[in-house]
């Protein structure tokens, strides 16, 4: 999977006040976390933008930062899927695009989420699905739809490719292709088992050509 | 045209539409869609030729999702009848739109065909409209 480097300010600031004034600056204010959880009480140094929240008897840390618009444009407005470096305080961290939160009307960027993944500890990510090949079902004049564009699955970052390709050569007219009808090297599947992923859909050329070669 | 098959009851308050669309403001099935930048009520008939206006110029190609839905009964007085006795007839459905909904989406059609079939959609609605594309549109591959 392809890598992106991006570096981004610690932000001391939190709350609706400090993230409406830095949207004004033009920065995007995002998050990071999903690191190790820390034994509380935690001994050690918290650095700029660092916050310890408890969870479940145990500490996380989360790191405030921001980013700016043309840095991140090029992973948001894509169709890859990224891994992140991300570096903050001279720091890097390897990370995922976890969620993102767009403004209702105007569609600019208010907030990110990055989710921080290490390389011993499988990551959930949506990666993109390719159609391979002509399908049988298409050459008998049936039309090809692809319904999940995305599918979520677990793996390590190493195993993660860049595209999900399916062989669609022996889809015929009328069938599909489920997520429990696939199989990928080191990776599960999230979706459940009965989602569709493509279909070959029956057209009305297709059913005019059936019943020409039924009179014959 | 759409409306209800059943409505609870005849006629509705006009209530009040505050604040932006908080939710139905994303592409949720299709790759372009226009999304209503103002606050206002879209009747059936307004819905109904906008989705014409779509799929004529889409010529069967492609799907069609029309995302709002005219529920809200709305109720008009005959010419030349004095105020009081009572509030009007019901006369047709609305849908209340606030600014950031998404009101149709589009897929399987050309960039282009596809901003094309969506303006001639938006001069039929009653609300200035933003044309939108999935963020993660591949334009190299129309996909």
């Amino acid at each position: 999977m392809k890598t992106f480097k991006l570096e981004g300010k610690p932000r001391i600031g939190t709350g609706k006040k400090a993230v409406k004034a830095l949207r004004r600056e033009g920065l995007i204010p995002a998050v990071l976390y999903g690191s190790k959880a820390v034994e509380l009480p935690y001994s050690g140094n918290l650095d700029e933008g660092q916050n310890l929240v408890e969870n479940q008897g145990k500490g996380l840390i989360v790191t405030n930062f921001v980013v700016t618009f043309d840095d991140v444009r090029k992973i948001i407005y894509t169709p890859e899927v990224y891994i992140v470096e991300l570096v903050i305080n001279g720091n890097t961290h390897t990370a995922i695009l976890k969620d993102l939160q767009m403004h209702p009307v105007t569609d600019e960027i208010l907030h990110i989420d990055f989710l921080s993944v290490s390389h011993d500890k499988p990551a959930v990510i949506e990666i993109p699905v390719v159609l391979d090949g002509f399908a049988a079902g298409v050459r008998a004049g049936g039309k090809l739809n692809l319904v999940s564009r995305k599918l979520k699955v677990k793996g390590l970052i190493e195993h993660l490719p860049e595209r999900l390709h399916i062989n669609v050569e022996n889809l015929e007219l009328g069938k599909t292709i489920q997520v429990k009808h696939l199989n990928f090297d080191n990776l599960t599947l999230l979706n459940a088992p009965d989602n569709v992923v493509c279909a070959v859909a029956v057209t009305r050329g297709a059913i005019a050509q059936a019943a020409a070669a039924d009179k014959k | 045209m759409l409306q209800p098959k059943k409505t609870k009851f005849r006629r509705q308050q006009k209530g009040r539409m505050k604040g932006n669309a908080q939710r139905g403001n994303e592409l949720s099935f299709g790759s372009f869609g226009i999304k209503s930048l103002q606050s206002k009520w879209i009747t059936g008939r307004q819905i109904e030729a906008a989705r014409v206006a779509v799929t004529r110029h889409m010529q069967r190609q492609g799907q069609v999702w029309v995302r709002i839905f005219p529920d809200k009964p709305i109720t008009k007085k005959p010419a030349e009848v004095r105020m009081g006795k009572g509030k009007g007839a019901p006369e047709g459905f609305v849908a209340p739109v606030t600014p950031g909904r998404m009101i149709i989406e589009i897929e399987g059609v050309p960039f282009e065909l596809a901003k094309e079939a969506l303006r001639l959609a938006a001069q039929k609605l009653p609300v200035t409209t933003k044309f939108v594309v999935r963020r993660d549109y591949d334009f190299s591959t129309n996909a």
